[in-house]
């Protein structure tokens, strides 16, 4: 399911001393299937898109379409419940979230309250719990037992019994360990290659969105700054740091090097072993032209 | 070098029927250091930390911080007089309705006179740079900013050490800068003794020394370029490596032959170039 926004606004606290323009004509395009990060300062309106996703929030002006689901600005109340099914939402810290007295009843509870049986909701339950590797014998126990990013992966399950075409994750690695960082995004990237679920991440890591996604969507002020493939956001240094980004750790990396050999070039490599083969063009062409 | 805190055969389990998450720890940091402790989650770097101060009293073995026994309880208040601590979540730390209020939380309950305390908020502000924001309410801040209000609230107390628990894990990688950037400015120009606990080594590689914590023992210790000579036991042990480290090791696999010195990116592309002009 295509996701798309079309010329949407939205304001906070309309006609109040508070008014704040968080989204401001924004129009996007998130095809169905890809792995899409959004980056952006704090403040830029990052968390307020992803939000109209699942309706959360309406938008003031415009148009959202989530597959078959249309929202528009000026509508009457409308039932979210058929588009909260299709869209799960993992949001900061989701294990804050959890509350039942064992990890499998908490699993279920996101299915059952979308009105599915005990016996379905509990193999999906089961069926989540295998998918983000949490072991059998863990299920019967407490979810406050378990470390943060056990618990963390609980939540994540209970989003996924609930079977979702497309998932949003607003900063899923926060407080983690490196360890528990990457046991996440593996996780996402599985999930996406496997299921063909649509993932869409809120991050402040350049170097997530650069190695996961298909698309980067930038946005500054509530405005859409840039979109496009990782290479194409990144290479625009200049653009990115004037609104407070930076780029890829490699990519720094590469313009030390760059700087130098006296070289201007940027070259968008994301992954260690990228950069460390750039590395050895650059000195190999150094060396060429001396 | 003159020992601030001295930790001595420590060991502690959270009830008896439980294991030992910290197994008899020994070692001592010195006055004016920057020391960072470093580990997974669960590795027992914080439950460490909090026998700094006395917030955990061991079961074995004893800790003493300038001076005094942490289980001497006419003497705990002394201690955390001495050791000032920064915890993860900076919203959970803001008890004051503006930033100058809550600086001067921690000095009213010191009972401080108010000359003193004028005195020191302004000072305390102006080293964490905030002191443009005095008048500024929580919500207006970054995570970043309101690290550093937690921090003024410590220095304006004055202590000796200041520990930081994980203090930058929830901050975007700017706000984490603004703190690393604070904490080397106390701990060089007003001759704090730090001790950071974090499982960023990206951040540890800039402190002067760094104890290694796995399954609640005291694993490894050492200065920045001795430890990461060898890297296999940090990775094992569940840390990510400083870039500098990982990008080394790849050029080294891929026949660039560096040597195991270079720790911070700068030294790597100084290492690279001598290289490359000799060859």
């Amino acid at each position: 399911m295509d996701i798309t926004f079309e010329h949407v606004t939205h304001v906070y606290g309309r006609k109040t001393p508070f008014e704040k323009l968080a989204l401001d004509d924004v129009t996007i395009r998130i095809p169905s299937g890809s792995f899409t990060s959004i980056i952006g300062h704090t403040g830029s309106g990052k968390s307020t898109l992803v939000q109209h996703i699942n309706g959360l929030l309406k938008p003031s002006e415009g148009k959202i379409t989530v597959g078959n689901f249309v929202i528009h600005a000026h509508e009457k109340k409308k039932d979210f419940k058929e588009l909260r099914k299709q869209v799960g939402f993992v949001f900061q810290y989701p294990e804050h979230q959890l509350f039942e007295e064992t990890i499998i009843k908490d699993v279920c509870f996101g299915p059952m309250n979308f009105g599915i049986s005990d016996a379905e909701s509990t193999k999906r339950a089961e069926e989540s719990l295998q998918l983000v590797g949490l072991p059998a014998s863990f299920w019967h126990r407490s979810p406050f037992e378990l470390s943060g990013g056990q618990m963390r992966r609980v939540a994540i399950a209970g989003v996924l019994a609930v079977r979702p075409q497309v998932i949003i994750l607003d900063e899923p690695t926060a407080g983690l360990d490196p360890k528990g960082r990457e046991e996440i995004l593996s996780l996402f990237d599985d999930l996406h290659a496997r299921l063909k679920l649509t993932i869409i991440m809120v991050t402040h890591n350049m170097s997530d969105a650069a190695n996961y996604s298909d698309q980067v969507i930038v946005m500054d002020g509530g405005k859409l700054l840039l979109a496009g493939s990782p290479k194409h956001v990144f290479l625009q240094e200049d653009l990115l740091r004037k609104v407070g980004l930076d780029i890829p750790e490699t990519m720094l990396f590469l313009n030390k090097v760059l700087d130098k050999a006296g070289s201007k070039d940027k070259i968008p490599a994301f992954t260690v072993d990228e950069a460390a083969d750039a590395v050895i063009r650059i000195l190999n062409g150094v060396k060429d032209h001396v | 070098m003159e020992k601030i805190i001295e930790v001595s055969d420590l060991s502690y389990r959270y009830s008896e029927e439980q294991p030992y998450v910290l197994k008899n720890i020994n070692f001592t940091v010195n006055k004016g250091e920057w020391l960072s402790i470093v580990g997974h989650n669960g590795s027992g770097k914080s439950t460490l930390a909090k026998c700094l101060n006395g917030l955990i009293l061991p079961q074995r073995g004893t800790v003493n911080v300038g001076g005094f026994m942490t289980s001497d309880e006419e003497k705990i208040w002394e201690i955390r007089r001495l050791v000032g601590m920064v915890f993860q979540n900076p919203d959970n730390q803001f008890v004051g309705a503006t930033v100058q209020d809550d600086v001067a939380f921690g000095m009213e309950n010191h009972g401080l006179s108010r000359e003193i305390m004028a005195e020191r908020l302004s000072e305390a502000l102006r080293l964490v740079r905030m002191d443009q924001f005095a008048k500024s309410e929580p919500h207006r801040l970054s995570g970043g900013q309101k690290q550093r209000v937690a921090i003024a609230g410590i220095v304006a107390l004055q202590p000796l050490i200041i520990i930081m628990d994980e203090s930058t894990s929830m901050l975007d990688p700017e706000g984490r800068k603004e703190i690393i950037q604070t904490v080397r400015a106390l701990n060089r120009d007003r001759h704090l003794t730090v001790i950071s606990i974090t499982h960023d080594l990206e951040e540890a590689i800039h402190s002067d020394r760094l104890l290694v914590m796995n399954d609640g023992e005291l694993i490894r210790e050492g200065k920045p370029h001795d430890l990461f000579k060898s890297t296999a036991l940090l990775r094992k042990i569940g840390l990510d490596l400083p870039f500098a480290i990982k990008m080394r090791n790849v050029l080294r696999a891929k026949g660039v032959p560096l040597s195991d010195t270079a720790l911070f990116q700068e030294e790597l592309v100084d290492e690279l170039w001598t290289l490359h002009s000799s060859m």
